[in-house]
């Protein structure tokens, strides 16, 4: 039964079967979910909260939290849009600053959870509440105008191959953590991190200094993502919010995917797109509008269960190798990501 | 004495792992009320026998342990507690931010009356499981402010403390006074003479010898799994005990095969470490040439274990200088200590040591991938390559595993493994921390092969151990720590087993309490 399970993949690529399978059931269901308008509003708007998983997925990876990329996300889409509104900066200027700031808030986290040794968790949604009180402060409660220049909008609103250029950003911005986390030195510096800290530190790993690059470089790319979500539906107080549990559930869901046991860029991907699927053919169905967050809800603890679980059946696996030691040694201590990412 | 009036009373118990009998044919009895001490080395079975009285190992078949006259069920730390078994280990597993009385019904629950704790009535029986260990406490004192032998105390009365107020049949002390002070340990050994008084039986598991006259009524001696015998502690002297405990003859024999290459003198010295303080070590100075392979010994508390961890810098010294090949390290920073060529494997590879999460070819190059990072990738051949080239050196088992997650390999092959990892990268000077704890006798001569081919490369190696045979057979020159201090240098002829545990006993000698 088991390798029927791992000859189909079953447990690798269970996330392709489910998108599979909710790509019939859908189109059974209701006519209109087969239909490229379906794919291409799943694109576009999965793209930024994509963006916005791979920013979480690098702190993960180095067993750090994120919880301020959802804030910090519309914090920076509304100050690229106020400045270029109320200040007249020209649109290059601002983005520069958007992304500069987007920075500034990794930096502040990483400060925060390396020199006042604040856990990640507590760091980040202490200054994600911060960040929201920014957003009224810096916009004084009135929703700034989207700016009317022609290079604002085409940013994002211009189509490629029948779907929006934002899928594109996605793909390029997931090439490059892809390259950072698995094909450089640094990526397994974070890896390492995450396993085990401690062994890391014994290796020679600058622990603290990783960690807060790892913050930094989630703020830089949050904020990335929150300008291009201003581009392309406009400015709004509260989308971050919304961006911040799909992006857990991905990373997490990610983590039991393609190589299971480890956070990876493409199963993080993946998972975006199946729940998207998800969220969207429920809709299509139902039409009512608790259904992502519910949906969401659901999933993020469906996924770390999951990976817990995961963890614990490989340990089982384990036990099978050959053991000439009393069996209380061969007791081993596994970390899946899930439960070192807590930690 | 019939069955039903010892304490414990414990019959040819055989325990195998894996077709390998760790324990054979084990007998011993304890009345109610004695004190009996049980000795041996590390590897003797001792732990195993514990594990097995309290539940956590199923003993062989033909095994038969009576505690208090009725059966013992196998396997089961239930039936065990139940007949009246309790242990207090080394850890003691007290609460230091507790209070006393919180502590001592940490296990056990606190008594309920009618649906709400019944502090008062957990007040009064925990009072009096310290009265029969003859201590005095303030139940809401912190334990971190009491004294380490009071600590010890009170998880001997919290292990006294029973459901139905009947007092329990065998008590375990196993190393109880491993890391106390001199000065704590009469005190520690006053308390365990007022619980046996109470009428339980103490099986009291040490390595101090000296602690043993005057206060077991019997000894007992475990070598190589077997029980070497029982004797009255009036009718034995130190010497015969140390005799009984290493085995004079597998002593004299280990010593004469010994093929060790001396270093060369004259070669200046790879690492010097002066005044180094840290934890319970005081002011330990060392110089260490290229070559040379220099021996730790001493047991938890002695100031040992602190030192391999202060040199790297993984754990912070309190003053000291290292200097490597002429250049001063940086204290606690690991990654300077790398720079500098030190490398340094942990006691606990689960822990420390290793990934276990990760892959063994990642957990081998994450020191130096420079070789495989190629226009800005990381390339998975030559590593891979890498990789397969160590494990073929180090005999690592199952072989062409090097993709296969750390946690699968057993504990020799992960240690084998981690050894790998730093041998790579040609350390000038390796510290090496219990480097064959939980490995099996095949790995653990696979480590010893490849710590003596570092050293005749020229690397400079410290090893730490608490396993004297260990030492014995690779060290050129063994230090033996007691309270903080080197209490003697062995060189040359005198590194043997028996001198080193000679001379870690010596202090007996100098109290003069039995004559050797």
């Amino acid at each position: 039964m088991n390798s029927v399970i791992s000859k189909l993949g079953l447990d690798r690529f269970s996330g392709v079967y489910l998108g599979v399978i909710l790509i019939i059931v859908f189109g059974f269901a209701t006519p209109e979910f087969l239909t490229p308008a379906t794919f291409h509003v799943i694109a576009s708007s999965q793209s930024i909260a994509g963006i916005i998983a791979i920013a979480l997925l690098i702190p993960m990876v180095a067993g750090q939290y994120d919880l301020s990329v959802g804030t910090n996300a519309n914090l920076t889409g509304l100050v690229v849009v106020a400045l270029q509104g109320y200040w007249g900066w020209s649109l290059p200027a601002a983005l520069v600053a958007g992304v500069a700031l987007g920075v500034l808030i990794g930096f502040v986290n990483g400060f925060i959870v390396v020199v006042l040794k604040v856990d990640s968790f507590i760091a980040t949604l202490g200054v994600s509440s911060i960040l929201t009180a920014s957003v009224i402060i810096v916009t004084n409660s009135v929703v700034p105008p989207q700016p009317t220049s022609a290079g604002w909008k085409s940013l994002t609103q211009f189509e490629f191959g029948g779907f929006q250029i934002v899928i594109v950003y996605l793909i390029v911005l997931a090439l490059l953590a892809w390259w950072l986390l698995e094909f450089t030195p640094a990526g397994r510096y974070l890896h390492a991190i995450g396993s085990n800290r401690d062994a890391a530190r014994l290796a020679g790993v600058r622990v603290n200094r990783w960690s807060w690059i790892a913050l930094v470089l989630s703020g830089g790319i949050a904020g990335i993502g929150g300008i291009l979500y201003t581009s392309l539906t406009g400015p709004s107080f509260t989308f971050g919010a919304t961006l911040l549990l799909p992006a857990f559930a991905a990373v997490f869901l990610g983590s039991t995917q393609l190589f299971p046991g480890r956070f990876n860029v493409w199963g993080t991907l993946l998972a975006i797109f199946v729940l998207a699927l998800g969220v969207q053919g429920l809709q299509l169905l139902s039409g009512v509008t608790w259904l992502s967050p519910m949906f969401n809800g659901i999933a993020l603890i469906a996924a770390v269960a999951l990976a817990v679980s995961r963890g614990r059946s490989r340990s089982k696996g384990s036990k099978q190798s050959k053991e000439v030691e009393p069996p209380n040694e061969a007791a081993e201590r596994h970390d899946s990501p899930a439960l070192t990412g807590v930690s | 004495m019939s069955t039903e009036e010892y304490a414990l009373d414990v019959r040819s118990m055989t325990k195998s792992f894996a077709g390998k009998a760790v324990l054979q044919d084990f007998d011993l009895t304890i009345e109610p009320g004695e004190i009996h001490a049980l000795l041996g080395q590390n590897g003797s079975g001792k732990s195993t026998f514990i594990k097995a009285l309290a539940g956590y190992h199923e003993p062989d078949a033909g095994s038969f342990v009576a505690v208090g006259g009725k059966d013992l069920a196998f396997g089961s730390p239930k039936d065990s507690f139940a007949l009246g078994c309790r242990f207090v280990h080394q850890d003691l597993a007290l609460i230091l931010d507790m209070s006393v009385l919180d502590n001592m019904f940490m296990s056990s629950s606190f008594p309920m009356r009618m649906g709400v704790v019944d502090k008062r009535e957990g007040r009064r029986r925990a009072k009096r499981a310290l009265e029969t260990v003859g201590l005095d406490l303030d139940l809401d004192t912190f334990v971190k402010d009491l004294r380490p032998a009071e600590r010890t105390g009170l998880a001997v009365a919290r292990a006294l403390l029973s459901h139905n107020n009947e007092t329990p049949s065998v008590l375990v002390l196993d190393e109880p006074t491993a890391s106390l002070p001199t000065i704590e340990v009469q005190a520690l050994l006053a308390t365990v003479r007022r619980t046996a008084a109470a009428g339980v039986g103490i099986l009291y598991v040490t390595h101090h010898l000296d602690e043993i006259p005057n206060f077991a009524q019997r000894v007992s001696v475990l070598r190589n799994g077997r029980l070497v015998g029982t004797w009255k502690t009036a009718e034995i002297s130190h010497r015969e005990l140390v005799e009984h405990l290493i085995g004079e003859a597998l002593a004299a024999e280990m010593n004469t095969q010994r093929d060790k290459v001396d270093s060369d003198l004259s070669a200046s010295p790879a690492i010097v470490v002066s005044g180094l303080q840290a934890g319970r070590l005081e002011d330990f100075s060392i110089s260490v040439r290229p070559g040379e392979i220099v021996g730790l010994y001493g047991l938890t508390g002695s100031g040992r274990e602190e030192i391999l961890p202060a040199i790297f810098g993984s754990l912070s010294a309190d003053a000291g200088t290292i200097v490597v090949q002429g250049k001063t390290l940086e204290m606690g920073r690991p990654d300077a200590a790398i720079r500098l060529g030190i490398g340094y494997m942990p006691p606990d590879r689960k822990t420390l040591g290793g990934f276990m999460s990760q892959t063994a070819r990642h957990n081998m190059t994450l020191l130096s991938m420079k070789q495989f990072f190629r226009g800005g990738f990381l390339r998975k051949k030559p590593e891979v390559a890498e990789a397969a080239r160590w494990f073929e050196r180090l005999n690592v088992q199952p072989q062409k595993a090097e993709e296969a997650l750390l946690s699968t390999f057993s504990g020799g092959n992960q240690q084998k493994i981690l050894l790998g990892k730093w041998l790579r990268i040609d350390p000038k000077v390796m510290l090496l921390d219990e480097p064959s704890q939980g490995v099996d006798v095949g790995a653990k001569l696979e480590v010893h092969k490849q710590i003596a081919l570092a050293a005749t490369n020229g690397t400079a190696v410290i090893i730490g151990s608490s396993d004297v045979e260990e030492l014995a057979s690779l060290c050129e020159r063994v230090l033996v720590l007691r309270d903080g201090h080197v209490a003697e240098e062995l060189t040359g002829a005198r590194v043997t087993v028996k001198d080193i545990n000679t001379s870690f006993h010596s202090d007996i000698n100098r109290e003069g309490l039995v004559h050797a």
